[in-house]
C-alpha cells in the first residue's frame, strides 16, 4: 500500500467506498469539523484517531446522516449523496455503531433486531430472524444468546449485537465509535478477530478511537484528528506510535505552566486506594491515590469514561466509594454529605453547569448563594438577608465581570460563559483550601476560557490546592504543577510539570506506555 | 367461624364471587398495561371508568338494550382518554394532574348528567337497568366445583379473562407491540428505528381507555341494577396499583388482579358471616395492601424506562 | 442543502407573566363558554345561569360572607398543595390529611372537653396540624425509604382514612340518638367564634389569611423556603449544592399536611359543628386545582379559594332559580383546570419560521 501524505488522490476514485471533501459541520459556538477530506478504500479498515473534541464522532454522524453538514460533499461510491436521516445512510448500506448504544435493554437480541428490521405480517417471524443472525454468527466465528434480553449480556456482546443489526440491515460500510472504550483486552481481541474475518469478506470499516496499539493492530490506514481538522491520512505500515501520538497530541504545548509564587504546601486533600462504582454497578474508581497541596493545581488528564466522573462526584460527597478514604486537612470525609464536605473547605466546580451547578430559574443573586443559604452571614433571624445577599451579589458581578443586566436577572438568559463565571464567583469567593473542578471550560470560548484559567491561578497563588479534572489535555498541562493522567480508574502515571513530556501523556491516555509516579 | 367459612360451599362462592369482582380490576389493569407501556401514565382511569359507568347505564336506561349500553360505554372509555392523549402527547402537559384533573371532571360530569337525566328522582327512585344476564357455558357450567367458579358468569367476565392472553400475545409476539414496548422504554431509540411515536401512543391510549370503558360497563350494567355517583369507588386506582404490582406483564396482573379480587370476595362473605371484624377494617384492607405491594415490589419494579416522560423531539 | 423557509413549532424560550395571563384568560373564557353550552344542555338559559351564578356568590351581603365561609377549606388545602408542589412532592392527599386532622383535633376536644375556650381552641387547632402532618408523613415515609412514589401512596391513605373515620364515628364516637354516621355537636365552648358577629364567618378564616401569609414568607423569604424552590426547580444541583432532599420531602409532607388538617378542623369546629364523614366535599382536590391556578403562589391562593367558594355557593342559587343541578359547578371546576394546562401549553409554543440548512 502506498503511503499518501496530504489530500486524497482521486485516481483510487472507483476503489472508495465512501469519500467526504471539505466537509464542514459547526455547532454553536465551535467549528467540530472543519474541511475534513478523507476517504475510506473497499475492503479496508480505516481508523480515525484523535482525541476527545477533535471531530471524530461528528464526522462520522455527519456519515450517518444524524447530522447534516454545513458544507463540503460526501461522495458514496463515486456519487454525491445528501442523506437526510439516518435511514437514508441504513439504505445507501451504511452501518454505525454508537458510544452510547441505541438498543433497548428489556428487549432480547433477536426483538431488537426485528424492531428495526422491514419484515412483513402483523406476527413477529423470530424463527426467520433467530435463523439469519445465528448463520451470521457462524460466519463470522461468534456466539450469542439471541434470546438474551440486552441488559443481560456482557458489554462486548451488546457491541455485537450492535454491529448484527447494522449487517442483518444490510451495512457494507460499517462505522464503530470509540468500540472498545467499554471492553476488556480480551473482548477487544474478539473484536478484532470479527473485524478482520469482516473485511476479508468485502466489508469496509471505518474505526474511531483514541488509542494507538489499536490502530496499529487493526488498521490499514489512518486519518488523524486534531480540534476538526486532519492532521494527515498514513498507511498505518509506515508509522509508529510515536508519530502517532505527536500527531494526535500536537507538538505546541499553548503556553508554559507559571511557577507559583510560593512552593507547594502542606496536603489538604488525601486520597488513598478509593474504590468506587458507576451506575451500572462496574468499578469505576479501581483504587485512586493521590495527594493535593496548597499551592499547586493537580491536574488529571484522560479521554472521559475512564472514572473523572465518578472521581469527582466520590469527592464531593454524592458518590459513596466503596473502599479508600478522603482526608480534608487531615479529617476523614469519605462518608460525608456534601453540605459538611463543603463546610469542611471543599468547594466545587460542576461539570454540567446547567444540570448541576445552576438553578436556571433563579435570579443571579440567587445563585450566588446556593448552597449557602443557612449560612448566618445571608441571614437576619430566620429570614433571608435579602440586602445583604443584594449587595453580595453586586460585589461579585463586579468583582467576576458577570455580563448580566442587574443581579434579579433569572440565569436562564446568561451566556454559557457568564454562568460558569457565576459558578466561579460563588465557589471561588469562599474561605476553601481546596477546589475541585471538572471541565471548567467545557464549551465555553476564548475568552472565558482564558479568565477562568487566570482566576484559577490567582485563587492557587492564594494557597488553595486545585485538582482539575479536564478531557482538555491543552488545558491540563498549561495549568498544571503536576499532572495524573487517568485510564480506566486509575492513574496511570504522574508527572512534576518541568518532566512533562507530550507524547508520553498521550500514550498513557492511550493505555499505553509504562506507569511513572 | 373457622368450619363455616370452609365448607365447600362458601369456598365455591368466594371464588365465584373473586372471579366476578376481578372483571373490572382486569379490564382496567389490561388497558392501562398497554398504555403504560407505550409510556404514559392514564392517571384518569378511574374518571374514565366512571364516565362508562354512567353512559353505560343511561343508554341501557334509554334504549333497553344491554348490547349498545356495553359498545356505548367502551367508546365513551376510548373518547374521554382522548383527553389525555391530547394533553400528554401532543401537548406535553404533566400526565398526572391531567389524569386528575380528569377524575374531578367525571366525577362532577357524570353527576351533573345523571340529575339533569333523572330530574324528577330521589335516591330512591333511580331507575333500574336489567342486568347483564350470566352466561353459564353449557357442559362446562355443569363440573362440580369449577363450572359455578368459572363458568357461569356473563359476557363480560369472560371477555376479561379472554383478553389476558390475547394482549399477551399482542405485545410480545406482533410487530406493534414490539413496537409499543419500545416506545416506554427508549422511545428515542424507536424514533431512530422510524417509529411514529405520537401516532403509536395515542393508539395505546385510546385502547386504554376502551378497556376502561368496558371495565366502567360492567360496574354498572353488569353488576348492579343502577348508577350512582362515585361508583366505581376507586377500582381505577387499584388497576393502577395491580400493574404495577403484575410488573407490567399480563400474566402478573391476573395474578394480582385475583388477589385483590380474592380479598375483596373474602371480606363480603366474612362481613355476611357475622364474623366481628368491623366492616370498615376489611373494607380498607384493598388499600392497605395496595401500598403494601407498592412497597415490597420496589425492589424488583422493572417499570417501562420511559413511564411518564414526554417525549420530546428535538 | 437548500435555504427553504419552513414553518415550525418552536418552544418559546421565555414564558414571562405575560403568556402565564394569557393561559389564565384562556381558560376562564374557555370554561365561561363550555359553562354556557352546559347550561343549554340543561335546559337553562345560560345568562339566566350566570345571573343566578352571581347572585348566589357576590350578589349580597350574606351570601358574599357565605361565600367565603365555603373559602376557607379550599384556602388551606389549597396552600397546603402549593407548598408540597413547590418542592415537587406531589402531595395529593390533601383529603385524608384533611380528615386526619378533623379526627385528631376531634380527640383533643373530646379528651380536654372542659378547658375554657381560647386554650380549647388552640389546642384543637393544634392537635389538628399535627393529625395531618402526621398522615401526611406516612406518605413522606414511604416516599423516602421505601422509593415509593407520594401519588398513589397519598391516594390509597385518602380512601383509608376515611374508613378509619367511618369505624370511629360508628363506635366510640357516635351520636347514640341520631340514625346517622356522626358525632354528637360540640359545645359550645369549642365551636370556633365568628369573626363578624351575627355571620357564620368563622375564625377559620383569619387562620386561612394568617396560613397564607406564612407561607408566602416561607417559600419566599426563608432559608428553607429557598431550599424548597431549589428542589423543586432542579433536584440535580440542589443535591449537589448540599440541600437534603429526604429531609426536605419529609419536612414538605408534614407542612402540607399540617394545613389539610386545619382545614379539617374548620369544618367541624366551624361549620358543622359535629365530625361526620361529609364535612369535605373534596376539598382536598378542589385545592389542587386551585393550587395550580394561582400558579402555586401562596397570596394568589386567597383570591382563588375565594373564587370557588363563591362558584360553590352559588351553585345552589343556581340549582334553585334554573333547576341546574349543582354539580355542574364541579365539571366547570375540571374543565377550568383542563383548559387552563393546555393554555400553558399552548402560550409556551410560537410559530416561527426557519431555514433549513
Amino acid at each position: 500500500m502506498t503511503s499518501s501524505h496530504g489530500p486524497v488522490d482521486s485516481s483510487d476514485g472507483r476503489d472508495l467506498v465512501i469519500e467526504t471533501r471539505e466537509l464542514t459541520k459547526r455547532f454553536p459556538g465551535v467549528v467540530a469539523a472543519d474541511r475534513v477530506s478523507f476517504s475510506v478504500r473497499q475492503g479496508e479498515i480505516h481508523c480515525l484517531l484523535g482525541e476527545n473534541g477533535a471531530g471524530k464522532t461528528t464526522l462520522a454522524e455527519c456519515l450517518y446522516g444524524f447530522y447534516k453538514p454545513d458544507s463540503g460533499e460526501i461522495l458514496y461510491r463515486g456519487r454525491r449523496v445528501a442523506l437526510a436521516s439516518p435511514r437514508d445512510a441504513i439504505r445507501l448500506g451504511i452501518g454505525m455503531v454508537h458510544q452510547h448504544f441505541v438498543l433497548i435493554r428489556p428487549f432480547t437480541v433477536i426483538e431488537n433486531v426485528l424492531l428495526r428490521a422491514q419484515t412483513p405480517g402483523i406476527t413477529l417471524d423470530m424463527r426467520r430472524v433467530e435463523k439469519d443472525l445465528e448463520s451470521l454468527c457462524r460466519v463470522y466465528g461468534t456466539s450469542l444468546d439471541l434470546r438474551a434480553q440486552i441488559w443481560q449480556l456482557s458489554v462486548g456482546e451488546q457491541q455485537w449485537v450492535e454491529i448484527l443489526n447494522a449487517i442483518h440491515g444490510g451495512a457494507r460500510l460499517l462505522i464503530l465509535d470509540e468500540p472498545t472504550s467499554v471492553l476488556t483486552p480480551q473482548e477487544t481481541e474478539g473484536l478484532f478477530q470479527v473485524l478482520r474475518r469482516m473485511r476479508q469478506s468485502g466489508l469496509s470499516i471505518v474505526f474511531i478511537t483514541h488509542k494507538l496499539r489499536e490502530v496499529l493492530e487493526l488498521s490499514d490506514r489512518v486519518t488523524v484528528l486534531r480540534r476538526g481538522r486532519v492532521v494527515d491520512t498514513v498507511s498505518t505500515s509506515a508509522v509508529t506510535k510515536e508519530d502517532l501520538a505527536r500527531m494526535m497530541v500536537g507538538r505546541d504545548v499553548v503556553f508554559q505552566v507559571q511557577p507559583g509564587e510560593a512552593a507547594p504546601g502542606r496536603p489538604v486533600l488525601e486520597v488513598r486506594d478509593l474504590r468506587a462504582f458507576d451506575d451500572r454497578g462496574h468499578q469505576a474508581l479501581q483504587g485512586i491515590s493521590l495527594s493535593l497541596r496548597q499551592n499547586e493545581i493537580l491536574g488529571v488528564a484522560g479521554v472521559s469514561g475512564n472514572g473523572q466522573r465518578e472521581l469527582f462526584e466520590t469527592l464531593i460527597g454524592i458518590r459513596k466509594p466503596s473502599e479508600g478514604e478522603v482526608l480534608l486537612n487531615g479529617e476523614d470525609v469519605t462518608r460525608a454529605s456534601p453540605r459538611r464536605i463543603r463546610q469542611r473547605g471543599l468547594a466545587h466546580i460542576p461539570a454540567d453547569r446547567m444540570a448541576q451547578g445552576l438553578v436556571l430559574d433563579f435570579s443571579v443573586a440567587q445563585n450566588l448563594i446556593l448552597g449557602r443559604q443557612r449560612e448566618r452571614m445571608y441571614r437576619r433571624g430566620p429570614f433571608l438577608d435579602q440586602k445583604r445577599i443584594e449587595g453580595f451579589a453586586k460585589e461579585m458581578i463586579t468583582a467576576f465581570e458577570i455580563l448580566t443586566p442587574s443581579s434579579r436577572q433569572r440565569t436562564r438568559f446568561l451566556s454559557g460563559g457568564n454562568l460558569q463565571k457565576v459558578i466561579l464567583a460563588r465557589e471561588l469567593s469562599r474561605k476553601i483550601d481546596c477546589l475541585v473542578a471538572s471541565q471548567p471550560t467545557r464549551g465555553l470560548d476564548i475568552g472565558v476560557m482564558e479568565y477562568v484559567h487566570r482566576r484559577l491561578l490567582e485563587k492557587r497563588d492564594e494557597g488553595v490546592g486545585i485538582l482539575l479534572i479536564s478531557e482538555d489535555l491543552e488545558e491540563v498541562l498549561a495549568l498544571s504543577n503536576r499532572v495524573a493522567v487517568m485510564f480506566k480508574g486509575k492513574i496511570a502515571g504522574l508527572f512534576e510539570s518541568k518532566d512533562i513530556q507530550p507524547q508520553e501523556i498521550g500514550l498513557l491516555m492511550a493505555g499505553m506506555g509504562e506507569k511513572v509516579t | 367461624m373457622g368450619e363455616s367459612l370452609l365448607q365447600a360451599a362458601v369456598v365455591i362462592n368466594v371464588l365465584a364471587t373473586m372471579v366476578r369482582t376481578s372483571t373490572p380490576l382486569l379490564f382496567g389493569a389490561i388497558g392501562e398495561v398497554v398504555t403504560e407501556r407505550s409510556g404514559v401514565m392514564n392517571m384518569g382511569l378511574e374518571g374514565t371508568m366512571l364516565t362508562a359507568a354512567f353512559v353505560g347505564f343511561l343508554v341501557a336506561e334509554r334504549s333497553h338494550s344491554l348490547l349498545l349500553a356495553v359498545v356505548t360505554a367502551c367508546l365513551a372509555g376510548g373518547l374521554f382518554s382522548l383527553i389525555l392523549a391530547f394533553m400528554a402527547i401532543t401537548l406535553d402537559v404533566d400526565q398526572i394532574i391531567t389524569g386528575l384533573a380528569m377524575n374531578l371532571l367525571a366525577s362532577g360530569g357524570t353527576l351533573f348528567w345523571f340529575r339533569i337525566a333523572y330530574t324528577q328522582t330521589t335516591s330512591q327512585e333511580t331507575p333500574l337497568v336489567a342486568l347483564l344476564k350470566p352466561w353459564p357455558i353449557p357442559l362446562l357450567s355443569e363440573i362440580p366445583y369449577l363450572g359455578p367458579i368459572l363458568f357461569s358468569h356473563n359476557a363480560l367476565t369472560y371477555l376479561a379473562f379472554l383478553l389476558v392472553p390475547v394482549i399477551w400475545f399482542g405485545l410480545y409476539r406482533t410487530k406493534r407491540g414490539l413496537q409499543i414496548r419500545s416506545l416506554g422504554e427508549d422511545p428515542r431509540a424507536a424514533d431512530m428505528g422510524g417509529i411514529n411515536v405520537r401516532r403509536l401512543r395515542y393508539l395505546a391510549v385510546v385502547f386504554g381507555g376502551m378497556m376502561a370503558g368496558l371495565g366502567g360497563a360492567f360496574v354498572s350494567v353488569g353488576s348492579v341494577e343502577r348508577f350512582f355517583p362515585d361508583m366505581t369507588a376507586g377500582r381505577g386506582w387499584l388497576a393502577i396499583v395491580i400493574v404495577i404490582a403484575g410488573n407490567w406483564k399480563p400474566g402478573r396482573i391476573l395474578l394480582a388482579t385475583l388477589l385483590f379480587a380474592f380479598l375483596d370476595a373474602f371480606q363480603l362473605q366474612v362481613q355476611g358471616v357475622g364474623v366481628q371484624i368491623p366492616y370498615q377494617i376489611l373494607l380498607a384492607l384493598p388499600y392497605v395492601l395496595a401500598i403494601v405491594v407498592l412497597i415490597a415490589g420496589r425492589a424488583r419494579s422493572i417499570a417501562p424506562e420511559s413511564l411518564g416522560l414526554p417525549y420530546l423531539r428535538e | 442543502m437548500t435555504g427553504r423557509p419552513r414553518w415550525r413549532l418552536a418552544r418559546r424560550p421565555v414564558v414571562g407573566p405575560r403568556q402565564q395571563v394569557q393561559a389564565l384568560a384562556l381558560a376562564l373564557v374557555g370554561a365561561a363558554l363550555v359553562s354556557a353550552l352546559l347550561l343549554r344542555v340543561a335546559n337553562a338559559d345560560p345568562v339566566a345561569g350566570f345571573v343566578a351564578l352571581y347572585q348566589g356568590s357576590f350578589g349580597s351581603w350574606p351570601v358574599a360572607v357565605e361565600s367565603l365561609v365555603k373559602a376557607i377549606p379550599l384556602i388551606l388545602t389549597g396552600l397546603g398543595t402549593t407548598v408540597a408542589f413547590r418542592g415537587r412532592v406531589w402531595n395529593i392527599g390533601q383529603e385524608g390529611q384533611l380528615y386526619a386532622g378533623a379526627i385528631t383535633a376531634y380527640w383533643a376536644y373530646v379528651t380536654f372537653p372542659s378547658l375554657p375556650r381560647l386554650p380549647l381552641i388552640l389546642l384543637i387547632l393544634t392537635f389538628a396540624m399535627v393529625g395531618g402532618a402526621l398522615w401526611g408523613l406516612v406518605a413522606g415515609i414511604i416516599r423516602v425509604k421505601a422509593h415509593v412514589d407520594e401519588i398513589i401512596t397519598t391516594i390509597m391513605l385518602n380512601y383509608i382514612v376515611v374508613y378509619i373515620l367511618s369505624l370511629l364515628l360508628s363506635g366510640v364516637w357516635r351520636d347514640p340518638t341520631s340514625y346517622y354516621q356522626q358525632s354528637p355537636t360540640v359545645g359550645a365552648s369549642a365551636q370556633f367564634p365568628a369573626l363578624i358577629d351575627g355571620t357564620r364567618l368563622h375564625i377559620g378564616f383569619a387562620v386561612g389569611l394568617i396560613a397564607a401569609i406564612a407561607i408566602y414568607v416561607l417559600i419566599e423569604k426563608t432559608p428553607l423556603g429557598y431550599e424548597i424552590r431549589a428542589l423543586g426547580l432542579n433536584p440535580t444541583a440542589a443535591g449537589f449544592q448540599g440541600i437534603h432532599v429526604a429531609r426536605t420531602v419529609l419536612v414538605l409532607m408534614l407542612v402540607s399536611g399540617s394545613l389539610a388538617g386545619l382545614a379539617g378542623a374548620g369544618e367541624l369546629f366551624g361549620n358543622h359543628y359535629r365530625l361526620k364523614a361529609g364535612i369535605s366535599l373534596g376539598f382536598g382536590y378542589t385545592g389542587i386545582i386551585i393550587a395550580m391556578l394561582a400558579g402555586l403562589e401562596p397570596l394568589a391562593i386567597v383570591p382563588a379559594a375565594i373564587f370557588f367558594g363563591g362558584l360553590v355557593n352559588g351553585s345552589y342559587m343556581l340549582q334553585i332559580a334554573t333547576g341546574v343541578p349543582a354539580a355542574l359547578v364541579s365539571a366547570i371546576q375540571a374543565i377550568t383546570l383542563l383548559f387552563l394546562l393546555g393554555g400553558r401549553a399552548a402560550v409556551s409554543y410560537q410559530i416561527r419560521i426557519v431555514r433549513d440548512g
